[in-house]
């Protein structure tokens, strides 16, 4: 029970820092650490004690290995958030090319 | 120093040793995916670093001469098409979607798992390729203050 807990610690770590945090690539990196806490609970879901990776290899037992459909899932998720972070980093620099910084406060012209 | 030089020349020297290793270890990942962890994504984004190794110890004017930048573009959008060339492939000789339709080979070599292979190295192409492309397109904006 402890490690979700921990798991929603983390969430909250980058709950607070997209937030309250002022830079954007504070932002862009606190919302890295929204997506690992989700990957990471998908994975702690799955896990069991003295169990292996659900790989197939020479002498491992399939009843001992892990389930490996939340795997496959955080695999997808890893994916997909290295598109948004790649997105959100264009769109930081975008942003930094119209008005030369990259605090949210300063960014608030809507033209010129 | 200008800006695209690069880094200092300990790096590059560092560099012109390490990134054939790591290259080679991305393409040892992608094709044992099959067999132990790791697989298409992990060794492309491994493929991509390497490159990426090379972007920045030399600078982006050394690697659009050394690396055809077109060519990795082509590269990419031919290995969405050649993904779905497999699938279509299952569908007219398995009977199904990304069907199985060579010879599974042997348990645990590395000649096994039928079409899984393939479908590894043509994923591995295609990630190593768009994350590095990506990268090499955001890297060439202007991100120093005053420019």
């Amino acid at each position: 029970m402890i490690v979700y807990l921990l798991c929603f610690v983390l969430l909250l770590v980058g709950l607070y820092g997209v937030l309250t945090k002022r830079d954007l690539i504070k932002i862009i990196l606190s919302i890295g650490i929204l997506g690992y806490a989700v990957n990471l609970l998908l994975i702690l879901f799955a896990y069991r004690n003295d169990s292996i990776y659900p790989i197939l290899s020479k002498g491992k037992a399939v009843e001992q290995m892990v389930d490996p459909l939340p795997q496959a899932l955080v695999l997808t998720s890893i994916v997909i958030e290295l598109g948004t972070t790649a997105m959100l980093v264009a769109l930081a620099i975008k942003l930094f090319e119209k008005y030369q910084t990259f605090d949210i406060t300063q960014i608030r012209r809507l033209k010129g | 120093m200008r800006q695209n030089d690069g880094m200092t020349l300990i790096v590059k020297t560092v560099t012109r040793i390490s990134v054939w290793m790591i290259l080679l270890y991305g393409i040892y990942i992608i094709f044992h995916g099959h067999l132990s962890p790791g697989g298409g994504f992990a060794g492309g984004v491994i493929v991509a670093l390497a490159f990426l190794n090379v972007m920045l110890a030399y600078g982006r004017k050394f690697t659009f001469d050394w690396l055809n930048i077109g060519f990795l573009h082509d590269l990419e959008s031919a290995s969405a098409t050649l993904f779905l060339v497999i699938g279509i492939l299952g569908i007219s000789i398995g009977g199904a979607f990304l069907a199985n339709f060579i010879t599974k080979g042997e348990l645990f070599a590395l000649l096994s798992a039928g079409t899984i292979l393939p479908l590894n190295i043509i994923i591995g192409i295609k990630v190593g390729m768009s994350l590095f492309l990506v990268a090499w397109v955001l890297a060439g904006s202007k991100t120093v203050k005053g420019e």
